[in-house]
């Protein structure tokens, strides 16, 4: 497949070689910024007065440009203009013939970077004329960093993108949200568009990336309609440059290692004490625990003679005991056998560009490679990027392209058989620190059969492969002294997602030669195949022109149309005829299930824009788009959308007079506009008979079945998203200082949520309808500072850049007449966490024996419902009349109206995010850091967060370094958790599963996400070398962290608190935190251009 | 040339968008529609098969009495009789979904290009679900509301009316069975996995029995004078029912494998005993359907540690066809002593001297294991032998859901409620299942009361003296033991507090004697209190002292230092029963929902 694939590129790629013309001369150049750093993606504009010819180019990553046989008449202008740099013009020059002619060019920083050009929808535009609210970054903030994904290297680097990360799996992709609360009915995220065409960024190539624009507002969001709702991500690969070919080799090796692991008590006996504790605690003291969960047996004689052999440590950690079976006197750090001390990643780009005349091309290609964290069975990956883009100008007006984009990535999940799910819930339930890896004969031990010895035994796991081709062809047409450009393009995507999952019986000995297995149900072979082929154009022309030198017109009127057709393909057969086989056709069992599965759904839409500036003074924008979906019944089919948006640079009023030094612009900006959220499921509104495998035997088969259809919603239509925003530019102080500030509110109306709860003789889900309302209000801000001094000579250059964003959600609208809290209901603030007040610890004189039950029946700390010193007390403060204590603690009606003694103690959405970056340069020398925190968050760790509660959620589990001594015992009366009982956090009534303030964590954090320093080679010494730069440095990710819940645990990332490895268990949580850690690196890295 | 080309641009636009706008219409193609599903008997069978999750699921039926019985102890009293443990807020099972999707079913399967039979055979079968599906309800929750179609977002009367009396509903759910008796078209289903004719006929005598005795007994409704003047004709209905099985349906006692296999065969068998088993959960390796009875009942943590009580094993007859209870001073006889000679399916249904497991392929000895058991009487009916079976879901035999043993019984107790009970009858029914369990003279009907089964059942107002419904209980209460049937049983019988029979286990003679339970030469258990008296390899000691530092211990002798073990009496959290329990309460989401359900008696 991709040597073909390759064959097919060069083709391509020579296909762009062109004739030349008489008489001309070249043009080659560098630019370089104010440090003297060569400066790649600038743009460079030629253009000649006489003959009307104008022609571009882009630097390559050298900052080098060529012009290659410019005719040799008249005097050419060069124009230069980059990101956040100042546009300049060079002007006069004759070209001779046959000659080359030479330009260096030295581009102004420029920090309030109004002239910068910024990636809007179907187009660009001036950031001085912007009225929308819009975030842009360079793909340089990717540079020089390790990262698996782009999804994971660009967290918090745009105010207001939240890319709240899940786990640290390198296949792991946060959803990208703009702003904050969306929808609570079909969901939504932001659209986000790869070269204007939908894609998964996880699976770009970061060094490809030129740009990341977030267009934030419905205005700017508008002209991609149904699917940009919530906001539009627009990422930009590198374009060719013209000239001279490049080639540029850049490499970095990481080490990596988790940021946290949890510290668990691996003595054996000290373990082994508490659960017992633990255990006893629940069930009143009245009872011995048989067994220490599944895997090993437990009895008072046991621990007896844990404690001998716990103090003297020459005594054998293994005995086979009266019954033949052995007993274990273990002291197993199960985490230390689970993760490698580090795993290390490999990064390695070759990208080479250049021109030959009318054409010119790129190409890079990449590989990524990280070894697994798990030092058995580890969970390796491997990314490959290719990707070819080539220009051509066909006529003078008329430039066609060809974009190629190939990846393929390829992850492997260890999987665990016994119980399934992740591993770490696996080893809280079974991984006792009292038993050990292996038996004395090398079996595994019944532990470990459930826990890590899978891993070791090396068999089980699933191979994710995802391979995406894409390739876009377009024009650009250019008329009337391109006045009006017409664009146009098509894209075809392939996507395909395989996978395929072994799962073969574990072989673990509890009797010395005795072989026993887990997993005996699940030996088989699933494979599967997804593959979407998707198929987008776009169409449209763009006028632009301005009349009497202070009427300035942008128009632009387009067509687009996109279709998905997903098809699926799963097989899965049990009876594997021995415990390697690979393919299906070694799985002979009787057990088979195959699964199809088929999705398509398409879009079209006719959009338009519309910009005005009055001597750039007032500028105007409308938005329009209509739009058609599949998705909805015929009548609601299509739908329009509109919007507006202004801006007023108060600078450039006549009665402005403040010296621009000073204060150099002031732009106020507001935007108003409503986009329907199209994203809902396909086929949501047709009578679906699904079918699936039945569990049950019937008749010697397991047969096919379907049931009842969902009650169709009557009259669906569009939830809107309707966004206000207003907005504030200011450069200062010579473009030294920036401020970038906006407020927004966005109101989702009419989102389709459940309808009203029917009593359950219904016999069905309620069927949905558009029934709810949300509201957002929310602002973000940054704030940038730049300048330079000199140190012996030369000058220092650096930057400061400091933004925050904050959003807060409420509900304004629900079916919840009760407001239950259960469920969403009016005024609800999203992410509010109600609970408890606690009251410290029952003491003897309180009498919790008699009290305990009365004073707090909703909850137990014992099996029997027994209160005794040590136990959590609650804080009686309403449920009685007009909202009085009384003598109860309870939840009331467990209603937002009469909560009993509950209270919103807390909110779990992330506040105050924020981002500050330093970066500095000194002669060769580089540094630069990027922050990165959120200011107010809190999290309760809930039920199964055993990763926090340790033996409190089951008897069993770990007993964690943090607790020892925190645990309350008459003689450590003043301490953070009760009395040791066990199921308390687990048991729905148990004392700890409920949200109270006690436990409440403040998870705000500040990390240093990315620090970076490094060094070019002088150019002398490089030149020696015959090459055009060097660059070495070292880089690190999440070397360092801050968290106020440090204070109580170190045992989970405050990043990673959320549910519990959703790659493989998907949305079925067994524990908040139970992840798959995020790992910190350090990266040594060398960047050659040749 | 210029207009031209814009011409055609404007054109191709145009042409673009209305060829495009055809692709806005998609149908789903990996999911069927309605008329696929409706019309043709392939369609209605694909459907049909999701009725049979109504069922009870493979591991439901031995974990049924687990959770209630009157003769099981167990690690804790069930919340459900511990006062002030259990109300509507723990009360769950107002789930309607199975309903709705049957009555979809039915008013959708109007079809005529298929034909009537069999259209009428499908309908028969969601009849016979929807009738399984409310003979449930009625039980749980007594009056329920009757919902025959599926309902609509706007069919408020039904939403939120009140509930019909459970008198009106059954009538519902008899002529239910009626329909699925006379259309089901299969009436042989060699799997024993299918809804036949027979197994309609089997579930009537079912549903009518628990009727018939509900209304007769039951506090509530036997002191409503014109519901209980009804409750023979349920009788009759249950008693006619269950003689169509006997006389038609070709089944018959299992005899093939010897008075020591032929009862146990049935709950061991990876296939169903055809002659016998009427309805099975099947398992099967090769579809990897198992279920995981060893582990619920050899694991000390797993399950409820459900063991047998000795007022329970009292009950089983000696061999010779005399009461266990006249022997002079059966109540210190030891394990071993009190399971000689018993009825054979004693050593069937528990651990008993002889029990030997299988591990690894060798045999060893398995007497009662005190890891799982607190009485000493730990059950065997649904376990395999091997140990490999013991930890997960391995177990490879099917579980039986109805047998032609339950029907026999059916037609003995609803001949006997009718003063109708021949001597014919008895032999064909008691005398028969006595007779398979190697027990002399089975065929004799008693004449008088054996005091020991009428000390123990004790209906909620008072003794019974009919010497043959007693001996008939005592039948049903051995044969049918772990098969679920038995807290609906109690119920019916108006036997609830039964519940709170107090738990005991074997005779221990005195403390620190090394017990070889198996007499296999090898100790197995010793009982201490304070400190342990010793440690010899595979003894397992148990504390049997008051206390324990300073709390309880559950686990006693009735005599201080000898005597019955006791469990959970000492210090038993306290058992309650109340008649008004034999109804459960409407859970309290559901009448905050619609408030016209009202809530059932006894629970407010």
């Amino acid at each position: 497949m991709s040597k073909k694939l390759l064959t097919w590129l060069l083709l391509v790629c020579l296909g762009y070689t062109l004739h030349a013309q008489d008489r001309t001369g070249s043009v080659t150049g560098i630019v370089r910024n104010d440090m003297g750093d060569p400066l790649p993606g600038v743009t460079v504009l030629a253009s000649n007065s006489e003959t009307g010819l104008s022609s571009g180019t882009q630097t390559d990553s050298s900052g080098i440009f060529h012009f290659t046989k410019l005719p040799v008449k008249g005097r050419y202008s060069f124009t230069f203009s980059g990101v956040s740099y100042q546009q300049q013009t060079l002007t006069g020059y004759e070209l001779k013939a046959d000659a080359s002619t030479s330009i260096l060019v030295r581009m102004k920083n420029q920090a309030g970077a109004l002239s910068e050009v910024v990636v809007v929808g179907y187009g660009t535009q001036k950031r001085a004329n912007l009225t929308g609210a819009v975030a842009q970054v360079s793909g340089d903030v990717l540079d020089r960093r390790s990262i698996p994904n782009m999804t994971q290297g660009l967290q918090g680097m745009i105010p207001n993108l939240n890319l709240i990360s899940t786990d640290g799996k390198p296949v792991s992709s946060a959803t990208y949200n703009i702003r904050g609360g969306t929808s609570i009915g079909q969901g939504g995220n932001a659209l986000v568009l790869i070269d204007g065409v939908q894609g998964d960024p996880a699976l770009l190539n970061p060094n490809d990336v030129a740009s990341v624009t977030v267009l934030k507002d419905a205005a700017s969001a508008a002209i991609y309609g149904a699917r940009a709702a919530f906001g539009v991500v627009l990422i930009t690969t590198k374009t060719p440059s013209k000239g001279k070919s490049t080639i540029t080799y850049s490499s970095n090796y990481s080490i990596k290692s988790p940021t946290y692991v949890p510290q668990i008590e691996s003595n054996g006996y000290k373990y082994m004490m508490m659960f017992d504790s633990a255990w006893t605690g629940w069930n009143d003291y009245s009872q011995i625990p048989a067994g220490v969960n599944k895997t090993q047996p437990f009895s008072q004689a046991y621990l007896t003679e844990y404690a001998k052999r716990d103090a003297d440590p020459s005594l054998p950690k293994v005995d086979v005991g009266s019954n033949g079976n052995y007993v274990y006197y273990g002291n197993t750090d199960w985490y230390a056998m689970l993760y490698k001390k580090h795993n290390a990643a490999i990064d390695q780009n070759l990208s080479i560009s250049g021109s030959s005349g009318k054409a010119s091309f790129y190409v890079t290609g990449r590989y990524y490679g990280q070894d697994g964290i798990f030092r058995y069975n580890s969970d390796d990956y491997h990314m490959y990027n290719l990707t070819a883009k080539g220009n051509i100008e066909v006529l003078p007006w008329l430039q066609i392209y060809n974009y190629t984009q190939y990846t393929s990535r390829d992850y492997h999940n260890p999987l665990n058989v016994g119980e399934g799910g992740g591993i770490w819930r696996n080893m809280a339930d079974e991984a006792h620190p009292s038993s050990m890896l292996l038996n004395p004969d090398g079996t595994l031990t019944f532990s470990a059969a459930y826990t890590v010895g899978d891993l070791f035994y090396g068999k089980n796991g699933i191979n994710l492969k995802n391979q995406v081709f894409r390739n876009t062809t377009g024009f650009v047409a250019k008329f009337m002294d391109n006045h009006l450009r017409i664009k146009g393009d098509i894209t075809y995507q392939n996507t395909d997602s395989a996978i395929k999952q072994i799962r073969v019986q574990v072989p673990y000995s509890v009797t010395p030669g005795v072989i026993a297995y887990v997993g005996t149900t699940t030996n088989d072979l699933l494979m599967g195949n997804g593959k979407t082929q998707y198929l987008a154009t776009n169409i449209y022309a763009e006028y632009e022109n301005t009349f009497a030198s202070d009427h300035y017109f942008k128009a632009l009127v387009g067509y687009n149309y996109e279709q998905s057709v997903f098809n699926n393909f799963n097989a899965q057969r049990n009876g594997l005829v021995y415990a390697n086989a690979t393919d299906l056709s070694l799985a002979l069992g009787q057990n088979i299930t195959t699964n199809g599965g088929y999705e398509k759904w398409a879009i079209l839409g006719g959009f338009g824009r519309l910009n005005y500036a009055y001597k750039d003074r007032y500028l105007v924008e409308f938005d329009g788009r209509y739009d058609g979906s599949s998705k909805f019944p015929s009548n609601q089919r299509y739908a329009f959308f509109p919007s507006v948006s202004a801006g007023w640079r108060l600078t450039k009023e006549a009665f402005w007079n403040v010296d621009p030094n000073t204060i150099s612009d002031i732009k106020i900006r507001g935007s108003y506009g409503s986009l329907g959220n199209g994203s809902i499921a396909s086929y949501a509104f047709q009578e679906l008979f699904k079918i699936s495998q039945s569990g049950r035997v019937i008749n010697g088969v397991r047969p096919q079945t379907t049931s009842q259809p969902n009650v169709l919603p009557d009259g669906l239509t569009w939830e809107k998203a309707t966004t206000k925003d207003l907005g504030l530019d200011i450069s200062t102080l010579n473009n030294r200082l920036t401020f970038t500030g906006d407020i927004y509110t966005r109101i989702t109306t009419n989102m389709f949520t459940v309808g009203k709860t029917l009593p359950a003789v219904f016999g069905t889900t309620v069927p949905k309808g558009n029934y709810a309302d949300i509201k957002t209000n929310g602002w973000e801000a940054s704030i940038n500072w730049r300048d330079q001094f000199n140190i012996a000579g030369k000058p220092l250059h650096y930057s400061i850049g400091v933004w925050m964003s904050d959003y807060q959600s409420t509900i304004t609208r629900y079916n919840n007449a009760t407001k239950l809290l259960t469920d969403y209901y009016t005024g609800q603030k999203l992410g509010e966490i109600w609970g408890y007040t606690n009251d410290g610890f029952w003491t003897e004189a309180d009498n919790p024996a008699v009290n305990g039950p009365t004073f707090q029946p909703i909850f137990k700390a014992s099996n029997t419902g027994k209160w005794l010193p040590g136990d959590l007390k609650f804080k009686d403060i309403g449920g009685g009349s007009d909202g009085k204590p009384d003598g109860v603690v309870n939840n009331g009606n467990n209603t937002a109206t009469n909560p009993g003694d509950m209270r919103i103690i807390g909110n779990s959405t992330p506040r105050y995010t924020y981002g500050i970056s330093l970066n500095a340069d000194y002669g060769g020398f580089f540094f630069g850091a990027f922050l990165q925190g959120v200011g107010k968050q809190n999290w309760w760790p809930g039920s199964e967060a055993d990763v926090f509660w340790g033996q409190l959620n089951r008897p069993y589990n770990f007993l964690f370094k943090y607790q020892e001594g925190k645990i309350w015992s008459p003689q450590n009366p003043n301490t953070y958790f009760p009395r040791y009982r066990g199921y308390t956090a687990q048991n729905s009534q148990g004392e700890l599963y409920n949200a109270q303030t006690r436990y409440l964590q403040n998870v705000a954090y500040i990390r240093l996400k990315n620090v970076q320093v490094g060094y070019n080679l002088p150019a002398a010494m490089v030149q020696r070398l015959k090459l055009t730069g060097i660059r070495i440095y070292v880089s690190g990710e999440n070397l360092w962290t801050y968290s106020p819940m440090f204070k109580i645990t170190k045992n989970i990332d405050p990043e990673s608190i959320g549910k519990s490895d959703i790659i493989l268990t998907g949305t079925t949580n067994n524990g908040n935190g139970n992840n798959y850690p995020i790992l910190k690196s350090l990266t040594l890295g060398l960047n050659i251009t040749l | 040339m210029l207009r031209n080309k814009k011409y055609l641009i404007w054109l191709s636009i145009g042409l673009l968008f209305v060829s495009c706008a055809k692709n806005l219409d998609q149908q789903p193609q990996s999911t069927a529609n309605k008329d696929v599903i409706f019309s043709s008997a392939d369609g209605l069978q694909l459907y049909a098969n999701s009725f049979y999750d109504v069922l009870p699921g493979i591991n439901d039926v031995f974990r049924t009495d687990a959770n209630m019985s009157d003769y099981g102890a167990r690690n804790a009293v069930p919340d459900y009789i511990r006062a002030g443990f259990y109300n509507s807020r723990q009360s769950s099972g107002w789930t309607w979904t199975a309903l709705r999707n049957i009555n979809y079913f039915i008013s959708n399967n109007t079809n005529t290009k298929i034909a009537q039979n069999v259209r009428d055979n499908y309908t028969a079968l969601a009849r016979f679900f929807r009738a399984y599906f409310y003979y449930n309800m009625v039980q749980k929750f007594g009056d329920v509301p009757w919902i025959s179609k599926p309902l609509s977002v706007t069919d408020t009367a039904l939403l939120y009316g009140k509930r019909d009396p459970r008198e009106k509903v059954m009538d519902s759910v008899l002529a239910d069975l009626n329909y699925a008796i006379g259309h089901l078209s299969l009436s042989a289903d060699a799997s024993r996995s299918q809804i036949t004719k027979w197994v309609a006929y089997g579930m009537k005598s079912r549903v009518c029995l628990f009727e018939g005795t509900y209304r007769k007994y039951d506090s509530a409704t036997s002191s409503d004078a014109t519901v209980k003047a009804t409750a023979n004709q349920w009788l009759q209905d249950a008693a006619t029912a269950a003689k169509a099985v006997m006389d038609s349906a070709g089944f018959s006692l299992n005899n093939s494998n010897g008075l020591d296999l032929s009862y146990r065969n049935l709950f061991i068998s990876t296939a169903p005993v055809t002659n016998e088993i009427m309805l099975s959960s099947v398992t099967s390796s090769s579809l990897a359907v198992l279920n995981d009875a060893n582990w619920y009942y050899t694991s000390s943590t797993y399950g409820v540690r459900l063991n047998f009580t000795r007022d329970f094993i009292n009950m089983y007859l000696n061999l010779d066809g005399s009461a266990f209870t006249d022997i002079p001073g059966h109540d210190t006889l030891t394990f071993w002593q009190e399971t000689q000679g018993r009825d054979k399916r004693l050593q069937q249904t528990i651990r008993t001297p002889g029990y030997t497991r299988i591990s690894s392929g060798s045999v060893i000895a398995g007497p009662p294991a005190f890891n799982y058991s607190y009485t000493g009487y730990q059950p065997i009916k649904w376990c395999l032998d091997d140990t490999y079976y013991d930890n997960g879901t391995l177990n490879t035999n099917s579980v039986s859901q109805m047998r032609y043993a339950e029907i026999l019984l059916n037609y003995a107790e609803a001949q006997q409620e009718l003063g109708l009970l021949s001597a014919s009858d008895w032999t064909k029914t008691i005398g028969a299942l006595r007779s398979r369990a190697g027990i002399a003279n089975a065929n004799t009907m008693p004449a008088v009361a054996d005091p020991y089964i009428q000390t123990y059942f004790q209906r909620w107002n008072g003794g019974l003296a009919d010497p043959v419904l007693l001996e008939i209980y005592r039948e049903r209460s051995i044969e049918l033991v772990l098969e679920g049937l038995r807290f609906s049983d109690l119920l019916r019988w108006g036997m609830g507090k039964l519940l709170l029979r107090p738990w005991n286990g074997f005779y221990v003679p005195a403390l620190n004697q090394l017990m070889d339970l198996d007499q296999n030469g090898t100790p197995d258990v010793c009982f201490y209190q304070g400190t342990k008296p010793g440690n010899v390899s595979g003894v397992t000691y148990i504390n049997v002292a008051t206390t324990i530092g300073s709390t309880v211990n559950p686990q006693t002798l009735e005599h201080g230092t000898y005597g019955n073990i006791l469990w959970l009496v000492n210090g038993n959290p306290g058992a309650v029963w109340n008649e008004w329990r034999a109804i459960y309460p409407i859970p309290y989401n559901d009448l905050q929902l619609n408030a016209n359900l009202g809530q059932n008696p006894g629970w407010n």
